[in-house]
């Protein structure tokens, strides 16, 4: 195993935990069906791009965007977080006040869709179908990123960045505000009777969420160089919400379970399938049937996932018999 | 302004609904219903099936939209607040069918419900636990107080889902009390409770009452509403058609033929 493949494994894991994390929280925790999650990884990649990009006049003009500002690090990164959080809001305000959760899920597939099909055409805004190329990795003016210490500089930064996404929203779950979320997620109409207001809270959480996300496309393209429409085609929200089911709605650590699971585990080992069997575009096809025989046979037999969200039981309660979930808080 | 001075508080009516309207595509529910609610005391809120007393109930507490008509609570008009508002204010309800948080346990549906918690916001939470903890603890106590006099202190870790249908009738109520409510909404309180469960929930309305508590409540049940209320009103077809103490209903003929026989 080269070096190169193993960050790139770790990166891509790291990238996912993070996104994970974020979808866990809006799905998971809050209820919020967002099926236009990627649509929120990709504002914040694209967002990066073009902060760190030079003007598209510079590679002889051959791919044309906006901006191309050429920021140091970490303001890419910043400006990708923030880019998701900004996205939400007029998205959260738009879908998430009016409608009924289910409706809210079909408006979110939609957005995906049409916000993939612009960016794929109108390409004077982000280079359209063919995306963004040679987007400058962090620092790489001062460390060469061709070589294995960058590689593992860049896994590191990964890392810190999934342990504060972790810190932070593990507070979020386990307060009293995530229970709150919970409560919501159980039976919004009851949780307005008790003085909860449901729209402040799914806004919050729908921001918070396109926060990390913007966060983790950022990461990613810093890695990956470039950034196309191909890579966040709607389907991509599908794979993350199958890892969220596997992993366990709810809990955080079956949501970075998820991630090592479905999207890393499951891609790197179907990786080894020869691709000579069968027609062509037959083996990515059965990757499709897999992903959704997955999900069906986790809701079937196993609906709580591997890590079922967690019973909270407070200090000095009385014992209970069954302590298999059971958390001091 | 009125140049009449202020009844005292005792005697001013907790609750003032005028005119109260709701239609649902030219039915009229709730049509131009008016009711005072005296504090301390326990109002009853009969009528046959598809009265609107529900759909009035659920109006008061703001969890459907009146089409007309004003709600002044406790002084204030609260006619355009929204129901999360109403119930941090004290006007808080409950439901006909059971509307526990089935997958949170018994203890937390009711800490869920407190207010000044810290921890209760994005920032707090952010905080971290030290933040908040205390009020956490505080609250937990509170709690078991009222687990404890509902006699539900054994099962406050169980989830709330798996609870039978009387106990997540006083979940419910326990949940309501915990915003410290000044005017308790019960819709049917009692129904499919098991009959042993139905006079604790008559105990428990009486002991709150005695401590003040005021309580709107919809029932079926006469017998029930005969030793809990202090005064009735009866509903019939979305309007009012009487109101008073048992007693004086069952001496109206009219009231008689529409619902107390047959």
């Amino acid at each position: 195993m080269n070096t190169y493949y193993a960050a790139n494994l770790l990166i891509y894991a790291g990238v996912d935990i993070i996104a994970l994390l974020a979808l866990n929280l809006q799905f998971g925790v809050s209820g919020i069906v967002n099926f236009s999650f990627i649509v929120f990884q990709a504002a914040g990649a694209y967002t990066a791009a073009v902060l760190s990009l030079p003007p598209d006049s510079a590679n002889g003009g051959f791919q044309i965007y906006f901006g191309g500002y050429q920021l140091p690090f970490p303001l890419p990164w910043l400006g990708g977080a923030v880019a998701g959080g900004l996205l939400s809001i007029p998205v959260g305000l738009v879908v998430l006040r009016k409608l009924r959760s289910d409706y809210q899920a079909i408006a979110l597939l939609v957005l995906s869709i049409i916000t993939n099909e612009v960016i794929t055409n109108a390409r004077p805004l982000l280079n359209g179908a063919a995306g963004l190329a040679l987007v400058p990795p962090p620092l790489s003016d001062q460390i060469d990123p061709n070589t294995s210490s960058y590689q593992y500089f860049y896994v590191g930064l990964t890392a810190v960045c999934v342990v504060l996404v972790f810190v932070l929203v593990n507070r979020v779950v386990n307060s009293p505000y995530g229970r709150s979320l919970r409560a919501m997620r159980e039976r919004e109409i009851a949780a307005v009777a008790i003085g909860k207001n449901p729209v402040q809270l799914k806004l919050t959480v729908f921001i918070v969420g396109g926060v990390i996300a913007g966060l983790s496309g950022a990461i990613l393209v810093g890695f990956i160089q470039l950034w196309a429409p191909s890579v966040w085609l709607y389907p991509e929200t599908i794979i993350l919400f199958a890892a969220i089911i596997v992993g366990g709605r709810g809990n955080n650590v079956g949501a970075i379970l998820g991630a090592l699971l479905v999207p890393v585990g499951f891609e790197e080992v179907t990786r080894f399938i020869p691709t000579t069997i069968g027609p062509p575009g037959l083996i990515p096809a059965l990757q499709w049937v897999a992903i959704g025989l997955l999900i069906i046979g986790f809701l079937w037999f196993r609906p709580d996932g591997v890590r079922p969200e967690p019973r909270h039981v407070f200090d000095g309660a009385p014992v209970l018999e069954d302590v298999d979930h059971a958390r001091g808080t | 302004m009125l140049a009449v001075p202020e009844a005292p508080a005792a005697e001013r009516p907790l609750l003032v609904a005028s005119d109260i309207h709701r239609h649902f595509e030219g039915l009229h529910a709730v049509d131009g219903v008016s009711i005072d609610v005296a504090p301390g005391k326990i109002t009853g809120l009969i009528g046959p099936n598809g009265a609107g007393k529900s759909t009035f109930l659920a109006v008061l507490a703001g969890t459907l939209p009146g089409s007309s008509g004003d709600i002044v609570f406790d002084g204030q008009d609260v006619t355009a607040w929204p129901a999360y508002k109403r119930a941090r204010h004290g006007l808080v309800r409950t439901f006909q069918l059971p509307s526990e948080f089935a997958r949170l346990t018994v203890l937390e549906n009711l800490l869920v419900a407190a207010p000044h918690n810290k921890g209760d916001s994005l920032f707090g939470a952010l905080m971290g636990k030290r933040y908040w903890i205390g009020d956490e603890r505080r609250l937990v106590d509170e709690a078991r107080v009222l687990l404890n006099r509902f006699g539900m202190s054994a099962k406050e870790s169980d989830y709330a889902g798996n609870m039978s249908g009387g106990q997540k009738r006083l979940i419910e109520i326990m949940r309501a009390l915990m915003l410290r409510p000044r005017l308790l909404l019960l819709d049917e309180p009692m129904s499919g409770v098991h009959p042993k469960i139905v006079l604790e929930i008559q105990h428990y309305l009486q002991d709150l009452r005695a401590e003040g508590l005021t309580i709107l409540m919809v029932e079926h049940e006469l017998h029930m509403v005969e030793r809990l209320c202090d005064s009735v009103v009866v509903m019939a077809q979305g309007k009012v058609i009487g109101s008073g103490t048992m007693a004086t209903l069952r001496r109206q003929r009219e009231i008689v033929d529409a619902y107390l026989v047959g």
